[in-house]
């Protein structure tokens, strides 16, 4: 049962990632997911293609450079901005300036940026190359840890996380995949045997509402996850309270009546509550932030609904 | 129910809440102490001849006997090293005329402004003629006098100012851990009697060698008797003060009267007394010298006898045994050093800004003297762990007082209890690092290794900053973080490889001739000079440390220290002539992240990959960086840097902390002694100012990375990356000790089992070999909005390099710094 060396689409990679199932773990971010919820934190992880990413912050003023990034445009969708004073105080500088209409995504200006102002989004990788900087982190997960996979959506990229968890597991290493359960049960079937847990998204009980919010429907969703529970499968089950959302008292309770008729499956429920920290990376890359307009849940809602999810026996816990 | 099932409730008493208070207001109207300078004054000036070791015990016991007997109305503990509670030390033999000169005999305008208002530590016009004249008649008769009539030329020419006279000056360069055990559980009356048995050994058949050590002990029995005198003072005080004091606090004060009586003299019976006693000797030691960063040692192995004892008995609840380590704690807190010294300048426009005297002192370890206590450890036959009520309640005193000072160390082993575990980590966490935490698997036997047997291995305690030492058997004084006498920076030595034993920032000469940059022909050749300049600098640095240990002997004896240092006694020598059991020295080298990116760069894009002349980066050097930000760029983002778990650089910082190490200790320290390599750095922006660009990216004068941690905007591969990259030098030789000091952001310690992960992160690190560990947690926003309204924050208090401190009393550079250096977010 060998595993092959596929090629896959990173975005990030992160160690210590306390919040990313039990002991320590190293988490690695699958580029582009199917689904297309309002309040996503990850917005740079949607798409498959390669984004530029824009980081004024590190342009040092294309005076010194000479104009790398704007010469290196085939689309001239670069120009220098307005003068404004240097963050080391050191005098006015012109940043980069990029006309996001006019980009192409051909990223050529990545190349040409020597700060990495303008940077890819994600990198090409393959699992050989992914594994052998995961396994770097190896001392670490003795105590409980492991890998995470995560997205995006991580089972997009099928090909590429299957072999990744099963190149894992053969080297012994603990397993979380995290995934919002939207694939085909095939896809479960196969992959199950390298899982040792799953952080499993259930977004919303109600179809039409699923679709409304994710852009797709649950039923593959609850299915996979029916299926998972009865085959040996773990779950660390999330469920994001967005207000005015999914925060409503039927949908949390069916939520709940759901992780409970997955049985001993469930390990933990974990709520996660709207924050905003995913606003900026929206301006990054150049989309717009849709939810301006809530505010996180306070916290008597939050101790309300963690109180609503324990009456129905479940182990859950506020992240 | 233990203690620490119940750790987040139990309620602080009131006479702590108002000791914590009492201290507040203490900081905002503090007082030099002068009588202790008063007394040694008067004592030498008036026996001028008498032989140094009995002149310093007849110093020692006219303080014990003359000093003020200082009792407050709300005290538990008695005592303060000077007249009053929070007296501020320093020492007149060895703080500079100059300084005298320059605070007290300014006009008298300017002294008052500096010393007579509101928020300043007042100094009398009495106090001030006092000190001027005490002064000139010190002149020549001070350490730094003795030091520059044997000092040899070589150091001479090194230091033309004399400069390390003047680092040192103010304080003693302290650094070590007496006997506090032996205090608490034989007492003084049991070492006087062994002093003057030897003596009388001696009467019978004197021997020419016998007669300096007869001097010594006759100068021990000045110092025991001193000392059971002046508990009997106290006690004498206590039945005084009771006449007048409320029935409860008069049936206190009788009890107190009774115990101090007894103790001193003779072993304490029960956890008042123990606690007592450290107290009283550590103000001997302060009063002695302020031998600043010295340590109680392993306090929870002889004071938990006594608390189980007491509960035991029923003398003591539980919840008692907390009031009484909460007061130790914060009396302990009341040593202070005046360090660094301030000037009329800064004095006057601190107080113009609303500052007080303690806010310009606040921000550095002379807070308590510097002063580390141990908890945990393990029995001398390595079977079980030491792990008691002592250690708990310690923990639980920090953890809900929120004071910075002392430092605390937390030994871990196999048999650390879960409980205490999970104390340590809240506790850090709240606290800004402290305790650290201290892997007895690495240190023991990096000890024992160094020819300590590993029944005394097992028994070290920590002193200083984050310096192991054996607990009451080891005599470090000339360590002083190894600077005592002239230490070297290894950014020094790199800017001499690179510019040809030439500093650019003061186009000082270096002492080893060698090449520039772009006339070497490879990077072996430049590892070569490199290896050449730290033997250079070894050399001569030990030879100026053997020297500068030289001083003491026989003019500056410590006895203080001696008294209860194991084998000083026993062998009639003073700790400064090599009495201790053990003589351990040692060195903390700097700036690893700095020197190591810097060399990655040479190698890697001059060298391996060309990218780069050797003359391209020179050049770029030598003009700072001046006209080649292209340059400077493409180092920032191309080069392979220390802290990310790469080949590149974490193998150079191998080589040269290896190299540093071995050769080091392949040297013969004071007495004797070992010489012992570590890694650390307390001034890092400060010493920043002092070196030049370096290939790293860095421009001149800014700061240089922290300790053995990477510099803080290279670190790009996460926590996990650098706890790895850090590990891997060889802490197993560094017996000296060293830091990893983590900053992590609040929302990565703040789920369930945070505190949980953040043990495994520790382990973690101590698998891989790592000998000591130190996080903070704060935001960034909480400390920027500390910068905006300190008053709000008080109690926030960081992780520096082996101590922590109160943020808001950081000077303001390096609270910036502080900010940028990497936090580690999830």
């Amino acid at each position: 049962m060998d595993y092959q060396n596929v090629p896959g689409r990173v975005f990030d990679l992160q160690g210590y990632s306390v919040h990313d199932g039990p002991g320590i773990r190293t988490t690695v971010y699958l580029k582009g997911c199917p689904l297309r919820c309002v309040w996503c934190h990850s917005p740079e992880s949607l798409k498959y293609s390669i984004e530029l990413v824009y980081l004024p912050i590190k342009c040092i003023g294309v005076k010194l450079c000479e104009s790398a990034c704007i010469k290196s445009c085939p689309q001239g969708a670069i120009s220098e901005g307005v003068a404004e004073e240097a963050m080391d105080k050191s005098g006015m500088i012109c940043k980069a300036v990029v006309d996001r209409s006019q980009c192409t995504g051909c990223l050529a200006c990545t190349s040409a940026c020597i700060t990495k102002a303008l940077s890819p989004a994600a990198w090409d990788t393959d699992v050989d190359e992914i594994c052998a900087r995961l396994l770097k982190d190896r001392p670490f997960f003795k105590r409980g840890g492991g890998v995470s996979i995560c997205g995006g959506e991580a089972l997009a990229q099928f090909d590429f996380t299957y072999n990744l968890a099963k190149r894992l597991h053969e080297c012994a290493i603990h397993v979380c995949l995290d995934t919002t359960g939207y694939t085909n049960l095939e896809n479960i079937k196969a992959i199950a045997p390298f899982i040792n847990l799953y952080l499993y998204d259930l977004k919303h009980m109600n179809p039409e509402m699923h679709k409304r919010l994710t852009g797709v429907s649950n039923e593959k969703i609850l299915e996979n996850a029916r299926y998972l529970a009865k085959n040996g499968g773990k779950f660390y089950i999330r469920i994001p309270i967005i207000p005015g959302l999914t925060d409503d008292e039927d949908n949390l309770s069916k939520t709940a009546e759901f992780c409970k008729e997955l049985g001993n499956a469930v390990e933990l429920v974990q709520l996660l509550p709207f924050h905003e920290v995913g606003k900026v990376k929206y301006e990054r890359i150049g989309l717009e932030y849709q939810l301006s307009s809530i505010s996180p849940p306070d916290d008597d809602f939050m101790n309300k609904t963690l109180a609503l999810f324990k009456s129905y026996g479940l182990h859950v816990q506020l992240n | 129910m233990t203690l620490s099932e119940k750790r987040f409730d139990l309620p602080i008493s009131a006479r702590i809440k108002d000791l914590k208070a009492k201290r507040e207001r203490i900081n905002k109207d503090m007082r030099l102490n002068f009588e202790r300078n008063r007394i040694i004054t008067e004592y030498y000036r008036n026996n001028e001849n008498e032989y140094p070791v009995l002149k310093r015990g007849g110093f020692l016991h006219a303080w014990c006997t003359s000093r003020e007997i200082n009792i407050d109305d709300d005290d538990i503990f008695v005592g303060d090293a000077g007249p009053r509670t929070r007296s501020v030390h320093f020492d007149i033999e060895v703080t500079p005329h100059s300084w005298f000169k320059a605070c007290f005999g300014d006009t008298d305008e300017r002294f008052r402004a500096a010393w007579q208002v509101p928020g300043s530590v007042w100094v009398t016009d009495e106090e001030r003629a006092f000190i001027l004249d005490a002064a000139d008649w010190w002149v020549g008769n001070d350490i730094a006098s003795t030091g520059r009539g044997l000092m040899p030329p070589d150091w001479f020419e090194q230091f033309p100012e004399g400069m390390d006279f003047s680092m040192f000056s103010g304080s003693y360069p302290g650094h070590f851990c007496p006997n506090y055990e032996r205090a608490v559980t034989v007492g003084f009356g049991t070492v006087r009697k062994t002093a003057l048995e030897k003596i009388d050994a001696i009467k019978a058949d004197t021997t020419y060698g016998d007669v300096r050590s007869e001097l010594f002990y006759r100068g021990i029995v000045r110092v025991c008797d001193g000392m059971i005198a002046m508990s009997k003072r106290y006690a004498q005080g206590c039945r005084d003060k009771a006449a007048s004091a409320s029935s409860e606090r008069r049936a206190e004060l009788l009890k107190m009267a009774d115990a101090l009586d007894w103790i001193i003299e003779n072993p304490a019976r029960n956890l008042w007394e123990g606690l007592q006693v450290i107290l009283f000797y550590q103000n001997l030691l302060t009063a002695d010298g302020t031998h600043w960063a010295d340590s109680p040692g392993l306090i929870d192995s002889y004071l938990g006898p006594l608390a189980e004892n007491d509960i035991k008995t029923g003398a003591l609840t539980q919840e008692g045994v907390q009031e009484l380590f909460d007061a130790f704690l914060i009396q302990m807190g009341n040593q202070i050093i005046m360090f660094p010294k301030p000037t009329n300048d800064t004095l006057i426009e601190a107080h113009n800004n609303n500052r007080t005297f303690f806010d310009l002192q606040g921000g550095m370890q002379n807070l308590a003297a510097g002063m580390q206590i141990t908890v945990g450890g393990m029995t001398a036959d390595g079977t079980s762990g030491v792990y008691n009520i002592a250690t708990e309640a310690m923990l639980l005193s920090y953890y809900r007082l929120r004071v910075a000072e002392p430092s605390i160390a937390l030994r871990i082993n196999q048999y650390t209890p879960d409980h205490i575990w999970a104390l340590g980590v809240a506790c850090s966490k709240r606290l800004g690092g402290m305790p650290q935490f201290n892997n007895d698997d690495v240190i023991i036997p990096a000890m024992h290794n160094r020819g300590i047997p590993i029944e005394d291995a097992r028994q070290y305690g920590v002193f200083g900053c984050v310096e192991p030492a054996i607990s009451g058997k080891e005599w470090s004084l000339p360590a002083n973080c190894g600077i005592f006498g002239g230490g070297f920076s290894m950014t020094g030595l790199l800017n001499f490889v690179i510019h040809g034993n030439i500093d650019p920032l003061t186009q000082a000469q270096g002492t080893r001739p060698c090449k520039k940059l772009y006339e070497y022909e490879s990077f072996d050749e430049i590892k070569e000079e490199f290896e050449g300049q730290i033997k250079n600098a070894v050399n001569r640095m030990v030879r100026f440390n053997q020297y500068a240990a030289f001083i003491f002997d026989t003019a500056w004896p410590i006895l203080s220290a001696s008294v209860m240092t194991e084998g000083c006694v026993e062998s009639g020598k003073d700790v400064t002539w090599g009495g201790a059991k053990y003589n351990g020295h040692g060195f903390f080298i700097n700036a690893i992240g700095t020197v190591a990116d810097s060399l990655s760069v040479i190698k890697k894009l001059c060298f391996d990959e060309q990218k780069i002349t050797t003359r391209e980066l020179y050049d770029a050097l030598a003009n700072n960086w001046e006209g080649a930000e292209m340059l400077r760029q493409k180092i920032l983002n191309e080069g392979e840097f220390y802290g990310n778990d790469l080949d590149t650089p974490d193998q150079i910082v191998e080589w040269f902390t290896n190299y540093y190490a071995d050769y080091y200790m392949s040297k013969e320290g004071p007495y004797g002694g070992t010489l012992n390599p570590g890694s650390l750095d307390l001034f890092w922006v400060a010493a920043g100012k002092r070196v030049w660009a370096t290939p790293d990216g860095r421009r001149a004068k800014e700061p240089l990375s922290h300790s053995s941690d990477p510099t803080q905007s290279a670190v790009k591969n996460g926590p996990l990356a650098y706890v790895k990259s850090v590990a891997k030098m060889p802490w197993y030789k560094m017996r000296f000790g060293g830091a990893i000091n983590l900053r992590l952001d609040a929302n990565s310690v703040n789920s369930d089992d945070a505190e949980a992960k953040m043990r495994e992160l520790i382990e973690t690190y101590f698998d891989l070999g790592g000998i000591q560990f130190h996080f903070t947690v704060a935001d960034t926003s909480v400390m920027r909005a500390a910068q905006k309204s300190p008053k709000d924050y008080q109690d926030l208090v960081v992780r520096i390099a082996g101590f922590s401190a109160y943020f808001t009393h950081l000077p303001r550079d390096v609270q910036d710094n502080y900010i940028e250096r990497y936090e580690m977010g999830v």
